[in-house]
């Protein structure tokens, strides 16, 4: 089932065109990998998705439903990993996990937020400290954390993984691959050719606010990282 | 709904880890602690002195002896001005205008400091009240707390992720909104604590209750406006500039301005020159002590006419206390007319300042306060009044007994020799006419009549602030 859709997206940002035209979609139980350079739109076309930018010309689709007639059903669906692990420095883990899933109006017991942090293997000691005295990677986890809990269909993730050392990357991609086995939709925005090779069903290659390459993987062979890092580099 | 709640408590919760939330809050509570204490304790220390000097002036004239009745005019008498109970919150202008009067024939005199306890050598600063510290110091505190509500969040680029989870722009702000009500709230109880006490003194609870009300009004007021400003801006730093500039506008350099422009353009007319048209009116009456003045001929031809009498010592009244009586009527009209249009004057340059209140809601307030604690301008010309309607009435009273109890023959020998002085004398039971004064509080629907206009205009503040924050509001939806 198609659960996001781009059809000819266009979107202006301060009177520029940031994306010019994208199609793609993402179905239900794949990871669609968007890689780009910096300032290709990879973050934009999130935030399109989420209604927080309206689209000039286009529209895109969420579950069928067209984002701009109806935001709010839109983003009940969706989990939205933002770029800069975005939570609140004064309170501990715990808490930033039942603030935000409070307002998420989202119930969930002490024990699965336990298992959240575990899956992130985020260090037990760390769970009751204050975030301002958090690591990089150790926020992100947090945010990866919040991004299971939610539970919804869809998941957009922007760099989930940077900041995470090698092995914490490796759970994430298993973490994913559990989540898309399982019928999710996850759309995620990342730096890491190699990493997305060995975990997205699909990758789209945007350059310039155009989408100018698509790879897939096929039974059982995932898509080749080396044809994927010469495209990115070509032309640039 | 829910969402509301959970978005205060977490505010509430960053300012309880904020230090300089809390500081700011510790350093306002005690502040307005210590004024709070100060000013009931200064009231209501003012109060008991006045009641007791007041008592004491009508001893001293009540046990005065025999005597003629005009030195009892020339003697004089003293009236008080009690503070009502609500002036432990907002003194107003109680605390700038005389408390005491001194009552005698012919004159009527300004108010005076009845003590010297504010004395120039305090450098001219004022009284700091608790009402004007929930005036200009509430709002500021405010202000300090506020500003962060929804700029923080942008900052910290949590903005976007919030409103991600399906939370409305309209709920965000509601729930800051609410957390700062409640911020409010708890920096009213010190106001809230002098008004039950003043309660306990004889105050309205109606009248405290209201105070409360337009006070919460007021601070909502500015509540709103760091929320708009908040949620506009984009920096914090920028927030905080801005609202520091209003406070200063509002609180400060408007209040100010208005009261030039006032002066300016509503000027009362200056002391010396109708002082000096006042004197050559009086003049025009005639003098009371003289019953040879032109100005009595006629009225000396009317009673000779209607006793039949050939002369003044043929007539059965002393003609002398006729022409007190008929001199300090006249005289007093005179002078009556001319307070009315001195206090006129005062009443509209009040008005006109009021009307600054469209431009700034700390003036609008100052007028709500000082006319529901009953220390506003109207008040302190009802003790004008009521000191004039005791003069006239006590100076009449015993130029009647002028008039009808000393024969004229033995008032015009009064200074021939000392058993003729004796003669000239009245009987000091006479001096109980006077009666006793105590300056009560006005009536609560004369307090709320004349708070009313200014209430419109904090209204209307507060009506325009809620259409910009549904505006502001709308902008974060997106
Ligand atoms: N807040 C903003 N306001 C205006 N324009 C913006 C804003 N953020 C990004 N842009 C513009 O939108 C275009 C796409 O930016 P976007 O953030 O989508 O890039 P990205 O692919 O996510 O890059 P990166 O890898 O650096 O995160 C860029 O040209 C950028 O200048
Ligand atoms: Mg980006």
């Amino acid at each position: 089932m198609m659960m996001l859709q781009a059809d000819s997206l266009h979107i202006k940002r301060a009177n520029r065109a940031a994306l010019n035209g994208i199609n793609f979609h993402v179905n239900s139980g794949e990871i669609y990998a968007l890689l780009g350079g910096n300032g290709a739109g990879k973050s934009t076309t999130l935030l399109s998705f989420l209604g927080f930018l309206k689209p000039s010309q286009g529209q895109v689709r969420v579950k069928g439903i067209e984002v701009k007639s109806n935001i709010a059903a839109a983003r009940k669906v969706m989990t939205y990993l933002p770029e800069s692990a975005s939570l609140y420095d004064h309170m501990n883990a715990y808490e930033n996990l039942k603030y935000f899933l409070q307002l998420a109006k989202r119930h969930v017991t002490e024990s699965d937020i336990q298992h959240a942090l575990n899956r992130v293997s985020l260090n037990q000691d760390s769970w009751k400290i204050k975030l301002r005295d958090y690591s990089k990677g150790m926020r992100q986890k947090v945010a990866i954390a919040l991004s299971i809990l939610r539970d919804t269909d869809i998941l957009l993730l922007d760099e989930p993984t940077s900041g995470l050392d090698p092995a914490a990357i490796d759970e994430f991609h298993a973490l994913i691959r559990d989540l898309a086995n399982n019928g999710k939709a996850i759309l995620m925005v990342t730096h890491d050719v190699y990493g997305a090779c060995q975990v997205a069903e699909r990758i789209g290659l945007l350059r310039d606010g155009q989408l100018v390459g698509e790879f897939s993987s096929h039974s059982d062979a995932p898509i080749d990282p080396q044809i994927v890092h010469s495209a990115f580099l070509r032309n640039k | 709904m829910k969402e509301i709640v959970y978005i205060a408590v977490g505010e509430l919760r960053y300012w309880l880890r904020s230090h300089l939330a809390l500081g700011g809050s510790l350093v306002f509570l005690m502040l307005i602690s210590i004024t709070s204490i100060l000013t009931t304790g200064h009231i209501n220390a003012e109060n008991n002195a006045r009641v007791q000097q007041q008592k004491n002036a009508e001893d001293t004239f009540l046990t005065q002896p025999d005597r003629h009745p005009h030195r009892m005019v020339h003697y004089g008498h003293y009236v008080f001005r009690s503070p009502p109970p609500l002036a432990t919150f907002d003194p107003g202008l109680d605390a700038i205008t005389g408390q005491s009067i001194f009552l005698e024939g012919h004159r009527q005199n300004t108010a005076m400091f009845a003590e010297s306890g504010a004395s120039a050598d305090l450098g001219g600063l004022s009284w700091l009240s608790p009402a004007l510290v929930y005036q200009i110091f509430a709002p500021l505190i405010i202000i300090l707390l506020g500003h962060g509500a929804i700029a923080r969040e942008r900052e910290a680029a949590l903005l976007t992720p919030i409103l991600s989870l399906g939370v409305s722009g309209y709920s965000l702000v509601l729930g800051k909104a609410l957390a700062l009500l409640i911020f409010i709230i708890i920096i009213m109880i010190p106001l809230m604590v002098t008004c039950t006490i003043a309660v306990f003194k004889g105050a309205d609870p109606i009248a405290a209750g209201l105070l409360f009300c337009v006070y919460l009004l007021y601070l909502i007021v500015w509540g709103i406006m760091t929320l708009c400003v908040s949620s506009i801006l984009h920096k914090r730093s920028t927030v905080l500039a801005v609202l520091s500039s209003c406070w200063f506008i509002f609180n400060l350099a408007l209040p100010s301005l208005a009261v030039n422009f006032v002066t300016y353009t509503t000027p009362l007319s200056g002391k010396i020159e109708t002082d000096l048209t006042l004197l050559a009116d009086l003049h025009k009456v005639g003098d009371g002590h003289n019953i040879n003045d032109p100005a009595f001929g006629q009225l000396r031809e009317q009673l000779l006419k209607k006793y039949n009498a050939q002369s003044l010592a043929d007539l059965p009244v002393n003609f002398r206390g006729i022409v007190a009586i008929e001199g300090e009527r006249k005289l007093t009209n005179v002078l009556n007319s001319y307070a009315a249009r001195r206090m006129a004057g005062e009443t509209q340059q009040s008005q006109q300042l009021a009307n600054y209140g469209w431009l700034t809601p700390t003036l609008a307030i100052t007028f709500i306060s000082r006319s529901i604690a009953g220390t506003d301008l109207a008040n302190y010309h009802r003790f004008q009044k009521e000191a004039e309607a005791l003069r006239f009435s006590f100076v009449q009273k015993l130029n009647h007994a002028h008039a009808e109890q000393l024969s004229y023959s033995d008032d015009i020998q009064r200074n021939k020799d000392e058993a003729s002085g004796l003669k000239a004398r009245i009987n000091a039971s006479n001096w109980k006419s006077l009666g006793s004064y105590h300056f009560k509080k006005s009536i609560l629907s004369d307090r709320v009549k004349s708070a009313f206009y200014s209430f419109n205009i904090l209204l209307t503040w507060f009506f325009e602030m809620c259409i910009m924050l549904f505006l502001c509001a709308r902008g974060i939806n997106s």
